[in-house]
């Protein structure tokens, strides 16, 4: 795709500077040596650093080691495995929670917010701006903020007793019922604030004559948001749903700093878990595997949409 | 012929040695760091090889030793445990066979020796230091409540009840971040029930969690689950340190690792007493984790390495590292002076006068297997009713990494 462009684009080029009919036929098959260096070279790069990587993990997946000795060939024993080990399930569960919870509160609420701020008022740029601010903190920071408001007497338990609601204390992030959503909550705090960057932006690029018309139709606000918004917007929701979906899967850091997955496996993501296989329990081969299940769904995901959006468009 | 090969391998192992060891460091805490320094200086003083000191941070350095010593230019020496975790090296045939160094440590207890030899026979580590677990409490604490340190677990449970009844969480602990702590309940226990070697079995694979003589061991520790503090499960052991100071908790089961965490005034405050006594035809075995050095096999200049670990094995090298650190280790050398401290000399005779001496869990098995025992002990710690659930989940994900 990037050479076809390259080439229509120094096709025109030529066509404007030279104008040859004849001249045009022979660029199209002459490609410059530049255009190729700057395909191949990174490809290169690519190949070594990611590619080869990528299916060296592909192919560990297959195999039995612990980073000493040399990996044995185990074929799909390790996915034989996962179907039998109750740790991967919650795991895997609790990937779909946080997917669903995560993903979609993250959406709802980043559209939310963009949908209020999206007018030029005064002071309307301190609210985005702090809105996007817990964007900029990294997720390990926000981490340790975070655990400081769940510790035992900490901010969240004087709010709750300060209305009355002493009873509902627990230990937050060791309360294995509680601990998946105590960590969701604080990296919706942060995705929020990007969704609705995103979205403001897919918001400044309506035509605002749409609205004026459909105002001029007697739409309602609540029809002009429905039917002329969010179809509008259909360009930004694939960028949306591709960064939530990547950011859910990836999510790692911030589970990680808060409870490693913890109490008793009880948050554990698949990203988590799989970290936790390959490097404190040095089985690198069921961990590589968990890691092609990850890719998979990401893969699995981001494809469905996009084939279903590649046929709306035709 | 075959001397040829010899002496030809002889001098490209000169010419590679540059006169220069390289000494891979865990102790990454501000004092250990500096004890390490100023041990090294000194052995550089000595006129052997100059050696190099690369602290590492330790929770990056457990995570990266395995690939330190599969390296093709792997550094020469490393701080690590005695034990099982070290055999689990030289099983691989990483470690380099320092037995000669061994010839001149007479004075070492059988117990030190047994734990730095491999199981093919060679001696693979050299042990430098020790320290010992006990429960810690305020003396002052203990004589405002009006208890006395209990002997056996009947006491222990008293005095429980005791601190309990004027309102403080009588035993401390502290789960979140540092679920390992737990660990040393289920040691304690499991020797003081079952016997040292048992437990050394069960963590070594030739036992079952499953075991009716391992559900022994939670249900004597469901007696005392009524008395741990609630709020121990969200802060790390180095929270349940300052709880412990501050008179928050009555007692807490920790290393002697914790002092690196509290203020020096409230040290003179602290004391211990044995994990209690729960059967008394058990032999009596206590924990004694023991720190020291193995190196690589592939070590450029293996003469000047064990010349180095020959002169860290001595009361000299010992001493200097335990006075310019926190001070709570103990050499391992027997004529190495200890700090000179009421508490560290009764920690001393307390490991000296047990019959058997155990590391810890993951000392005992591997770093592998010590996430099982995190996730199953703070499970039962949650839902002590679920015992039964607990040991079988345990036992199977003690069977995948034995199996790894």
């Amino acid at each position: 795709m990037t050479v076809a462009e390259a080439v229509t684009t120094s096709d025109r080029a030529a066509h404007q500077a030279g104008g040859g009919g004849d001249r045009r036929t022979k660029r199209a098959w002459k490609v410059s040596p530049l255009i190729l260096a700057f395909v191949f070279v990174p490809f290169v790069v690519e190949a070594v650093w990611v590619f080869w990587p990528a299916m060296q993990g592909f192919w560990l997946a297959l195999t039995k080691w612990d980073g000493l000795s040399a990996p044995t060939f185990v074929g799909l024993g390790n996915f034989k495995d996962m179907v039998s080990d109750p740790i991967f399930k919650t795991a895997l569960k609790n990937t779909a929670i946080w997917l669903v919870l995560f993903g979609g509160l993250s959406v709802i609420g980043g559209f939310g917010m963009a949908l209020l701020l999206q007018r030029e008022r005064r002071g309307v740029g301190i609210y985005r701006a702090a809105l996007f601010t817990p964007v900029v903190f990294s997720l390990v920071v926000t981490a340790l903020i975070w655990r400081v408001f769940y510790q035992p007497d900490g901010l969240v338990d004087s709010v709750l007793r300060g209305v009355g609601l002493g009873d509902f204390i627990r230990p937050w992030l060791a309360d294995p019922d509680t601990a998946l959503y105590a960590v969701i909550l604080p990296a919706l705090w942060r995705q929020i604030g990007y969704v609705m960057v995103l979205y403001l932006a897919g918001l400044k690029a309506v035509d605002p004559a749409l609205y004026e018309a459909a105002k001029v139709d007697g739409a309602s606000a609540w029809q002009r948001t429905l039917y002329v918004t969010i179809p509008q917007l259909k360009g930004v929701n694939s960028v949306v749903l591709s960064v939530i979906v990547i950011d859910s899967l990836r999510s790692f850091d911030i589970v990680w700093s808060m409870t490693k997955g913890g109490p008793y496996h009880s948050s554990e993501l698949l990203s988590t878990y799989m970290y936790s296989t390959a490097f404190q329990s040095t089985q690198l081969g069921y961990a590589s595997a968990i890691a092609v299940v990850i890719f998979i769904l990401a893969l699995a995901v981001i494809l469905g949409y996009l084939i279903r959006a590649f046929k709306e468009e035709s | 012929m075959r001397n040829d090969r010899v002496e030809s391998g002889q001098r490209r192992r000169e010419q590679r040695a540059t006169g220069e060891l390289s000494l891979q460091s865990n102790l990454s805490a501000v004092q250990a760091k500096g004890a390490m320094e100023k041990l090294v200086a000194a052995y550089n003083k000595t006129g052997g090889a100059q050696v190099k000191l690369n602290t590492v941070a330790s929770e990056i350095y457990r995570t990266q030793l395995p690939t330190y010593l599969t390296s093709a230019n792997p550094p020469d020496v490393y701080t690590w445990y005695a034990g099982s975790v070290a055999d689990s090296y030289a099983k691989k045939g990483l470690l380099l066979d320092v037995s000669s160094v061994w010839e001149g440590l007479g004075n070492y207890p059988k117990a030190m020796q047994t734990l730095s030899t491999s199981s093919t026979g060679e001696k693979i580590f050299v042990p430098t230091s020790y320290y010992w677990w006990g429960m810690f409490y305020r003396k002052s604490n203990f004589a405002k409540w009006g208890v006395t340190p209990p002997k056996t677990w009947d006491e222990f449970l008293a005095v429980c009840k005791t601190i309990q009844s004027k309102g403080v969480p009588p035993i401390g602990i502290g789960l979140g971040d540092t679920p390992w702590v737990a660990s040393a309940w289920f040691d304690y226990l499991n020797i003081r029930i079952n016997g040292a070697p048992f437990h050394r079995d069960l963590l070594a694979g030739r036992g079952r969690f499953d075991d009716p003589k391992v559900k022994a061991v939670f249900t004597k520790w469901q007696e005392a689950l009524p008395y741990f503090d609630p709020k121990g499960k969200s802060f790390p052991f180095q929270e349940a340190t300052s709880a412990l100071l501050g008179g928050k908790t009555g007692m807490f089961l920790i290393g002697t690792f914790f002092a690196d965490s509290a203020p020096k005034d409230a040290l003179d405050d602290i004391d211990f007493f044995q994990f209690p006594i729960i059967d008394p035809a058990v032999p009596v075995a206590e924990e004694a984790p023991t720190d020291g050095y193995f190196a690589s096999k592939k070590a450029k200049d293996p003469e000047g390495v064990k010349k180095f670990m020959t002169w860290l094995a001595t009361a000299e090298a010992q001493e200097i590292y335990v006075q310019s650190s926190s001070g709570t280790a103990i050499p391992a050398n027997p004529d190495g002076k200890s700090a000179d401290t009421p508490l560290v000399q009764k920690g001393k005779a307390m490991i000296e006068s047990a019959a058997e001496l155990t590391q810890f869990f993951n000392r005992d098995s591997s770093d592998a297997l010590q996430p099982t025992a995190d996730a199953a002990l703070t499970k039962f710690l949650d839902k002590p009713d679920q015992i039964d659930k607990i040991l079988k989940d345990w036992q199977a994900a003690a069977e995948k990494v034995f199996n790894a």
